[in-house]
């Protein structure tokens, strides 16, 4: 009689405990998979740059992500389309992303020449509310920004359409950046800055020091549920984005990786596991550079000129051996 | 075929947590016309109260089985219940997210 008994209380007291712990974690899901989106400030026509507003729709879901069309200006002044780069932002930010000048770098590219593609992804900026997943259904935006580039009505039509697609990303934007240049040949160079190699041992170890509302900061012990919970009820993989997977598919396409050396929220570990596996394929071609003293997403921050002079001439090269049939 | 009295509360919880799924899946399919930020609350809202109303469907199930029923196998069918009932919460708090 006793020993039912304490079956019978353990039942009940396990019982509650599980319904505590599911209600917590599901909360906490539905916290995690969604922020508000920072409003934009600033546009390219704060820096003096021609630009046009546009509607990219992402590729295979049909998202109206808001983005800028940014062409190029050549040293005589003229605008060109010839050349464009998508331009992807981190997480929790937008195509502004004043944290790391990502609008100053835009324009700095378009001055170089380069026109540029920015857009806001999926969930962020002016783009419509939909699901964060590190990179995992993004990748569809930029996928949808090739789309846009290679098939979409573009404004400034006198240019015509670009013979040269390359991409740079910064942060999740960079990983964003790698997963869609694997599976998509057209984006003919890719310039990561900051990426992760694999998003769970980031988010692993980030959930538990972010606060949400009412729970406030999360507890270590409901990460793993509340990442559970948000594939359960929102059929968001937040385990599935792991560039470091799939990079090697790059090649023969030019890749140059970007990482800050004092980098604490993606520690340079990502940057060497990025570099063994794009540089596995014989065919590769991968340059790196570790910017020194240089915190996450900080590398243009910090180096201003000797960024842009890297990262244009990092184009210009793959430019011309694209032109050759490299 | 009438099931065991002993083993319905087991049967009841496997069958409701995959009711339970199904009825978050269905409630994210029709939400999702009306935006993600109008789904995000509607799945959870369903979620929670299924919850709790499965609770409520499984303690019934339970109670009602262990009066009925005070034989040796039962005591062992309501350990393996808790066992089962635990495991979420074990596998949860033990796994490593990353794998």
């Amino acid at each position: 009689m006793l020993v039912r008994r304490a079956v019978a209380a353990l039942l009940v007291v396990v019982g509650l405990l599980t319904l505590g712990y599911v209600s917590i974690s599901s909360y906490i899901a539905e916290q995690l998979v969604y922020e508000a989106p920072k409003p934009i400030v600033s546009t390219p026509a704060n820096l003096g740059l021609h630009f046009a507003s546009v509607i990219v729709p992402s590729r295979d879901d049909h998202i109206s992500l808001k983005g800028w069309f940014i062409p190029g200006i050549l040293p005589d002044g003229q605008l060109t389309t010839d050349r464009m780069i998508i331009v992807v932002h981190g997480t929790r930010t937008n195509r502004e992303s004043p944290g790391d000048h990502l609008l100053q770098l835009t324009g700095e590219l378009a001055r170089h020449g380069l026109g540029v593609l920015s857009f806001d992804m999926r969930g962020m900026g002016e783009s419509p509310p939909a699901p964060l997943s590190m990179g995992n259904l993004e990748q569809r935006d930029v996928l949808g920004a090739v789309d846009f580039l290679r098939m979409g009505t573009l404004p400034f039509p006198e240019l015509g359409r670009p013979r040269f697609i390359g991409g740079l990303g910064i942060s999740m934007g960079a990983a964003t950046l790698l997963l869609a240049a694997a599976r998509e040949p057209a984006i003919q160079a890719v310039v990561s800055d900051s990426a992760y190699a694999d998003a769970a041992p980031l988010l692993e170890r980030e959930i538990p020091k972010r606060a949400v509302p009412i729970v406030g900061r999360i507890p270590g012990a409901f990460a793993p549920s509340a990442l559970t919970m948000a594939r359960v009820l929102y059929g968001v993989d937040l385990f599935d984005a792991r560039p470091v997977g799939s990079i090697a598919r790059i090649a023969p396409r030019p890749l140059l990786l970007i990482h800050g050396a004092a980098d604490d929220y993606v520690p340079v570990n990502n940057f060497q596991q990025l570099a063994a596996a794009a540089t596995s394929p014989a065919t590769s071609r991968v340059t790196t550079w570790l910017v020194p003293k240089t915190r996450h997403a900080q590398a243009f921050k910090n180096t201003g000129p000797v960024y842009v002079a890297r990262v244009t001439a990092f184009f210009d090269a793959a430019l011309r051996s694209a032109g050759s049939g490299a | 075929m009438k099931l065991p009295r002993a083993l319905q509360p087991l049967v009841a919880l496997i069958a409701l947590a995959f009711v339970l799924i199904a009825l978050a899946t269905l409630a994210r399919s029709v939400s999702a016309g009306a935006g993600f930020l109008v789904e995000r609350q509607v799945v959870l809202l369903v979620w929670l109260a299924g919850l709790v109303l499965a609770g409520a469907i499984f303690t019934w199930i339970a109670r009602r089985s262990w009066r009925r029923n005070d034989s040796p196998s039962s005591l062992w069918l309501m350990t393996v219940t808790v066992l089962a009932l635990a495991s979420p919460l074990a596998l949860m708090l033990l796994q490593h997210p990353a794998h």
